[in-house]
């Protein structure tokens, strides 16, 4: 039984069809590129997957149970969590209080228990993301760069334990060594039992972690292949072509 | 043996350094600084002329324990709502009219501790007025309290006239907000124990958290699901609640309420938060920043008082500490967002 099902999804917006029939899965351990020139759907699929979009009909389902998100929280519970390129964290607050941001761990009365929020925080960023520069949880994450900041959004979805992360175009303000450093993370992570949808339409990032690949164009699929059985050329001819 | 000599003497000059460098970082390190700074020489020049600067003497310490208070309460409500990214430029008017709402309630005979209650809930409920309709209708904050501060001061005169209302509580009620417990003034006492309540608030409780957020970056906030509508009206009903406070203060103090006492409060309300290092964007400041901004801004105007300067120099060195502060901090603020 796959971990993530999309179900025949179709969205409008209005008169426009931005999904038709789309149907794919997400295995657990696995890597899945979404991939598609731009227009093809993959923002909306995204949005969806993580529930600030409902599909006109079809459904998604998580260990073969339907779900229904209606907001972000849905789907965080379901264990998916999004990673936007710009990602979703403050910078006027320390690395360890975005963490745990909505999530913070307090006493009765609703104060904070600083010290074990940091402790945690830097026990995550240590043993869970490798990523050079960061020292201190109390860092702002204002001073951090684009990668550094993804590795925090990894890290609170991998302490939250995440089993789906869905990354939005992770790569596209990153440096090279950000990168290599982040899709080495996604393969750590799913060694460790956590798949990821990586969406993008750089094809060498995709096609260096990916397991599979997902070809979307003008709101539905048009190629799902497995690693190894396509090359990256074919992939090329695929999104370019179609 | 050169070489550590050299280090010994280098060492303790780069710590130092380092010191004024971490305090400079500092939400309100510069602030703290210019604050010590002046505190040290006006006491300085106190000792040295206790005739001609009478800094220390215990009339003027007096002076300032009661000054200090009652914009310190408008600061404190209205730096939490600028650190959750929205502004409220009506607390004046609503400082003056819940004032009065207490005075004729106590003037009708209605108990002072049952009077002052409902001042506090009208000032919070007008503050989630003002946060409704900047929310429920995505309005700029400024525009919506702009209403609020010519509305409220409107309806004081409605249903008081320009007449001053007298407030004659009873004497536990005077002793508890404007009576001496050790030398020390009570409404100081308020405050200072308000601005530990808003310090364990703001920077040691989910709320808090929860604020900086919102005011930092509401979309990501939104995201990670906190209800950032949700934080803003708290805030808007606690700058409510403040301006009410500080009526309370000011009107057990003085006796009565002048319908026009509010009017300018609440722009030297958001100088001392300016001043403590808030940003006007949101998500950037501190509790320490808004206390040392209404001190610096009491302080500076107690110095030109005891040097017996024009009224006029105080309104220009305000405006030179705000200009100031403002520069300094949009270096902080753009610092932080390049890097």
């Amino acid at each position: 039984m796959s971990l993530l099902e999309l179900h025949n999804i179709n969205k409008t917006f209005g008169p426009l069809k931005a999904l038709n029939d789309l149907s794919f899965q997400v295995g657990h351990s696995e890597v899945v590129g979404l991939l598609g020139d731009n227009g093809a759907g993959k923002s909306t699929t995204v949005n969806m997957i993580s529930g600030i979009h409902q599909p006109s009909s079809g459904y998604i389902s998580v260990d073969g149970q339907r779900q229904t998100f209606a907001n972000r929280r849905d789907s965080a519970e379901a264990g998916i969590e999004t990673i936007y390129q710009n990602t979703a964290l403050v910078d006027c607050l320390s690395i360890s209080r975005n963490i745990f941001l909505g999530r913070e761990l307090t006493d009765r009365f609703g104060f904070l228990n600083l010290k074990k929020m940091r402790e945690i925080a830097m026990q995550v960023l240590e043993s869970a993301v490798h990523i050079s520069g960061i020292d201190s949880p109390d860092k702002l994450v204002g001073d951090l760069s684009g990668g550094q900041k993804q590795a925090v959004a990894i890290a609170r979805a991998v302490f939250f334990k995440r089993r789906v992360l869905l990354l939005d175009e992770p790569t596209s303000a990153l440096s090279v060594r950000e990168t290599e450093a982040l899709l080495n993370q996604v393969l750590k992570l799913k060694a460790e039992g956590v798949s990821s949808v990586l969406v993008t339409h750089n094809l060498y990032h995709a096609y260096q972690v990916c397991d599979r690949f997902v070809i979307m164009s003008h709101g539905t699929k048009v190629f799902d292949v497995a690693k190894a059985d396509t090359t990256i050329e074919e992939l090329t001819q695929h999104v370019v072509l179609t | 043996m050169t070489d550590m000599t050299h280090d010994r003497a280098v060492a303790p000059r780069r710590s130092a350094g380092e010191w004024l460098h971490s305090l400079l970082s500092m939400p309100a390190g510069a602030i703290l600084l210019v604050f010590l700074v002046v505190q040290l020489g006006c006491i300085v020049a106190g000792l040295l002329f206790p005739d001609d600067f009478r800094y220390l003497s215990s009339a003027n310490m007096g002076i300032m324990m009661r000054s200090v208070p009652v914009l310190g309460c408008l600061a404190l409500g209205a730096g939490v709502l600028m650190i959750a990214g929205e502004f409220d430029l009506s607390i004046g008017s609503v400082y003056t009219l819940t004032a009065v709402i207490m005075a004729m309630l106590v003037g009708a005979g209605v108990d002072a501790f049952l009077a002052a209650p409902v001042g506090l809930l009208v000032g919070a409920v007008i503050g989630l007025g003002n946060g409704f309709l900047t929310l429920r209708f995505h309005l700029p904050s400024f525009i919506v309290t702009l209403g609020g501060l010519l509305f409220w001061r409107g309806a004081v005169l409605l249903i008081n006239g320009a007449v001053q209302v007298r407030f004659d509580p009873n004497p536990v009620f005077n002793a508890l907000f404007s009576g001496t417990i050790f030398g020390i003034n009570a409404a100081f006492i308020w405050f200072i124990g308000l601005c530990l309540v808003f310090w364990a608030l703001l920077h040691r409780h989910r709320l808090g958290n929860h604020i900086f957020a919102t005011g930092g970056n509401r979309a990501a906030a939104t995201a990670i699901g906190v209800n950032t509508g949700r934080i803003k009206m708290i805030a808007f009903a606690i700058a409510g609640f403040m301006a009410a406070f500080a009526g309370i203060l000011a009107t057990t103090r003085v006796g009565s309420v002048q319908p026009g006492q509010g009017a300018g409060l609440e722009l030297q309300a958001i100088a001392a938060c300016v001043i403590g290092g808030l940003s006007l964007r949101g998500g950037r400041g501190s509790i320490l920043g808004v206390f040392l901004g209404v001190m610096l801004i009491f302080t500076i105007t107690d110095v030109l008082l005891l040097m017996r300067a024009p009224g006029f120099y105080l309104d220009m060195f305000i405006a030179t500490l705000i200009v100031a502060a403002s520069i300094f901090n949009h270096g902080l603020d753009r610092r932080g967002a390049e890097s």
